[in-house]
């Protein structure tokens, strides 16, 4: 009966439990990022079931003075073990590292430094964020909004979650369901952009052939060893340049590391991909989810995000597109425009659609290795700007 | 407008980050590239003749396989010596 009256006095709950049962049916049935979009979505529909108190609190609930909170006891004592969950390993910026981890130890550098050159179009991609950064300020929000809503650009879902953690809490139910809906929907942005910007001589162009015309100066002897010192020196020097990236970049090189030093240590590559990933992806999915109560979830400011996310992904794309170009002007050795669209994260799914696109326009024309190069630089690039957005407004 | 300065100084700063950073991966790794290529080239490892394998009737195939799978697990310092069913 408590319930029943909850819903009567609030209609906004069953708005709320119709969108997450859309986003379980997008999930399950038409398989947008499953692994995310259903705890995030069965998260939603706990929070908003009335009287369950599985739904997040506000961080004023839960802080006693300026520099004071509650402890974990008394946040699970008081609002539930979802809280608790919150608490402390979301807010604390705890999880989304963590997953970086293990996208660290499933990922292969090798595409990359097998065509170094290529990652820098994985910086050119990252123009989306700032674009709709100062967008977004123009348009209400504060900055650390912004550069929550900006981040999204970057189309990496961890980084976009950790930026928003430490810049706009409040929005980080929103924020995620768009980073992740629009990472789920690369198959169709990408092929939109790429029909938008680029013409059908600029998509044939053969990478392979390229390679020939125009060879690489030197062949790697060792990759082994090139891949197992990549991510020793590369985390130092970036924890040198950028310190607030190295929570995400660290983890995300030493779960590369573990992968790339091989048997030895296969353990720990093994409960990086499995079983920690895993349980981090289920909590992370649930306390996300639980953050979109129907007062925090239904404001005219997740529309603007829903819609400033696909502008700042869209823009991200063209931008890696339009630095190809501008390179195609000066270089004898040309770079089919692809490459540029996967400047952003989704790995490895950009670069599985750029190769399909290719493919079509000339079936001998595999890019996906050479997509990948940016691809992975795009997770390096989009993790950096989002240390900078943090540095800035943390 | 101060927002808005702030905001145009971040995607200044931002850009040139990015690009710096992934300008230094670029170094880095042709670096890390040239003084394994000098110091450290690949290990040369003693390939495993087929004849010298006792394969005891086992299909090339399978023993090539086989091969490949232990000098995998074993990082290139293992040998097969000899296979035999049990």
């Amino acid at each position: 009966m408590t319930a029943i009256q909850a819903i009567i006095d609030g209609p906004g709950t069953l708005l709320m439990l119709a969108i997450g049962g859309l986003l379980l049916y997008l999930g399950i049935r038409k398989k947008y990022e499953p692994l995310l979009l259903v705890p995030i979505a069965f998260g939603l529909v706990l929070a908003n079931l009335p009287g369950g108190g599985m739904g997040v609190v506000p961080a004023e609930l839960v802080q006693i003075d300026e520099h004071h909170y509650m402890n974990l006891f008394e946040i699970a004592h008081e609002y539930g073990i979802m809280n608790f969950v919150y608490y402390s390993l979301i807010k604390t910026g705890f999880l989304p590292p963590i997953i970086f981890m293990g996208v660290g130890a499933l990922t292969d550098f090798g595409p990359m430094l097998r065509n170094l050159r290529l990652a820098f179009f994985g910086a050119a991609a990252q123009i989306g964020i700032f674009t709709v950064l100062v967008s977004a300020i123009l348009m209400g929000f504060t900055p650390g909004e912004a550069a929550s809503l900006g981040i999204i650009g970057g189309a990496d879902g961890p980084t976009a979650i950790y930026t928003t953690i430490k810049l706009a809490p409040h929005l980080l139910g929103p924020i995620a369901i768009a980073a992740y809906s629009y990472m789920a929907l690369v198959p169709v942005i990408v092929p939109l952009v790429t029909r938008l910007t680029c013409s059908e001589k600029e998509l044939r162009i053969n990478m392979k052939e390229m390679d020939k015309l125009y060879p690489p100066k030197y062949t790697i002897k060792n990759l082994k060893a090139v891949k197992i010192a990549f991510p020793i020196v590369l985390g130092i020097v970036i924890s040198i340049f950028v310190p607030s990236s190295v929570p995400l970049l660290g983890m995300l090189l030493f779960g590369n590391l573990i992968k790339e030093v091989g048997v030895t240590v296969a353990r720990l590559s093994d409960a990086a991909t499995g079983s920690i990933m895993n349980t981090a992806t289920i909590f992370l999915g649930l306390a996300v989810g639980a953050t979109m109560t129907a007062e925090v979830f239904l404001d005219v400011k997740t529309i603007m995000i829903i819609v400033g996310g696909f502008i700042a992904f869209a823009i991200s794309i063209a931008g890696g597109i339009v630095a190809v170009k501008v390179y195609n002007m000066i270089a004898k050795k040309k770079i089919n425009p692809l490459i540029g669209a996967t400047g952003l994260s989704a790995v490895p799914m950009a670069s599985r659609v750029a190769n399909e696109i290719a493919i079509k326009y000339d079936p001998k024309n595999h890019v996906l290795q050479y997509c990948m190069a940016s691809n992975i630089s795009g997770v390096i690039g989009s993790a950096v700007a989002a240390g900078v957005l943090i540095s800035f407004l943390g | 407008m101060n927002e808005l300065g702030i905001a145009f100084e971040m995607m200044g700063v931002g850009m040139i980050t990015v690009f710096v950073i992934l300008a230094l991966v670029v170094l880095l790794g042709n670096l890390i590239i040239r003084f394994v290529n000098k110091y450290i080239p690949e290990v040369v490892t003693q390939k495993v003749q087929p004849a010298t394998v006792k394969s005891g009737g086992i299909n090339p195939k399978k023993m090539a396989a086989i091969v490949s799978a232990v000098k995998t697990v074993t990082g290139g310092k293992g040998h097969v010596s000899k296979i035999e069913k049990l």
